[in-house]
């Protein structure tokens, strides 16, 4: 194996992992900023803590997202598919990690208008809800995607 | 080492303040607000202190000279990096300069030689009602309104809600950042001043009351 074919299929196992570990960060970044928001607002209320806290959990979904998208791409493939993996596993990638770190900013933003109005945190909790879906999409097409990249290179 | 402020956790721990600040209490109480400020960064709490000391100052002695004025406007500004703050203040002093003005004009004076943007515009338009701003600052006709009638409390409350619809807007644009903890405090900052100055007021007509009944009292045993 040349240098050449050594990177392309290092990129191809970046590709791999790149779903889980972009996740991974956004989930960090996302449940961090919602659950420091949380532990704060703990401190103006009375009741409904596991409420606040449980809403803070809400962007480790990106990180599962991410898994199970490294699973279903970690097979062995050939140099041909590599650049594809690759791409697909960072764009997925990067849609997990932006809308984790955004959903941690909605949840945050939830959390501050349920302590007040605790009989709105259904439509509080809303915006968190759409960005999940927009990250359910990439997931979905992710699979999708990398199973015909494989099949493709074959 | 210096620390930094967790603004998620910070602005999250403050109660919403209320729409309007004409309300009979405030929603935190300043013991509790400086506690919760106590989650200050050091940098983010030298900035606040700066703006806290600036509004203590704006509110003590509102009769100050113009050299007075202007030398306190010229050391903020040497002093006062962040950009909000120094947004905020220029605004407080502009409503001050426009006061002025107004005040001044009305007891036949000469034009403020105060400070800010408008100083110029309140020289050069000195004839019209309201200094030709009341396009660009709607609350002047309002104010000038109250001054001309006496009416103290209505001047107030038009200071305040010039300040505060400034405040409200500005605020609009911040979430879970430092100008977001500053822009709570200047607002926080109208309200416990609404808040005491009704109280002023209550305690004023309490006592007007008391007199009125112990009068009474004197002369019924009389």
């Amino acid at each position: 194996m040349n240098a050449e074919q050594f990177v392309i299929l290092a990129l191809g196992w970046a590709g791999v992992f790149l779903p889980t570990a972009l996740g991974a960060i956004g989930s960090v970044i996302g449940c961090a900023r919602a659950g420091m928001a949380a532990s704060g607002a703990l401190l103006d209320v009375d009741s409904g803590y596991g409420r606040l806290v449980g809403t803070s959990a809400l962007p480790s979904s990106q990180t599962i997202y991410g898994i199970v998208v490294t699973m279903q791409m970690n097979q062995q493939f050939s140099e041909k598919a590599a650049p594809g993996l690759f791409a697909i596993g960072l764009l997925v990638g990067l849609a997990l990690l932006f809308s984790a770190m955004l959903q941690g900013a909605c949840c945050a933003s939830a959390i501050t208008t349920t302590k007040s109005k605790p009989e709105v945190f259904g439509l509080a909790i809303a915006p968190a809800a759409i960005v999940e879906g927009f990250a359910v999409f990439a997931f979905i097409f992710a699979l999708i995607i990398s199973g015909g990249v494989a099949g493709a290179a074959a | 080492m210096t620390s930094t402020t967790n603004y998620y956790q910070l602005v999250a721990s403050l109660p919403h303040l209320p729409v309007t600040f004409e309300v009979s209490r405030v929603p935190i109480t300043r013991i509790q607000l400086e506690q919760r400020l106590k989650m200050l960064g050091d940098d983010d709490r030298i900035v606040v202190e700066q703006y806290q000391r600036f509004l203590v100052w704006d509110r003590q002695h509102p009769e100050r000279t113009d050299e007075e004025f202007q030398s306190e406007y010229d050391r903020l500004m040497r002093t006062i990096k962040n950009p909000l703050v120094r947004e905020m203040v220029n605004h407080r002093m502009d409503v001050r300069t426009i006061t002025c003005g107004l005040r001044r004009r009305r007891l036949g004076l000469s034009p403020p030689t105060g400070v800010g943007q408008y100083v110029d515009v309140i020289r050069s338009k000195w004839r019209d009602a309201d200094f030709g701003l009341a396009t660009k600052l709607p609350w002047i006709s309002a104010l000038r309104e109250a001054l001309e009638a006496k009416r103290t409390l209505a001047v107030e409350r038009q200071l305040l809600l010039a300040t505060w619809n400034r405040w409200v807007k500005l605020s609009d644009a911040y979430h879970f950042s430092f100008e977001t903890i500053l822009l709570y405090l200047a607002r926080w900052e109208i309200v416990d001043r609404w808040t005491r100055l009704d109280e002023t007021l209550g305690q004023q007509k309490f006592d007007q009351l008391l007199r009125e009944v112990l009068d009474g009292h004197a002369s019924f045993n009389a």
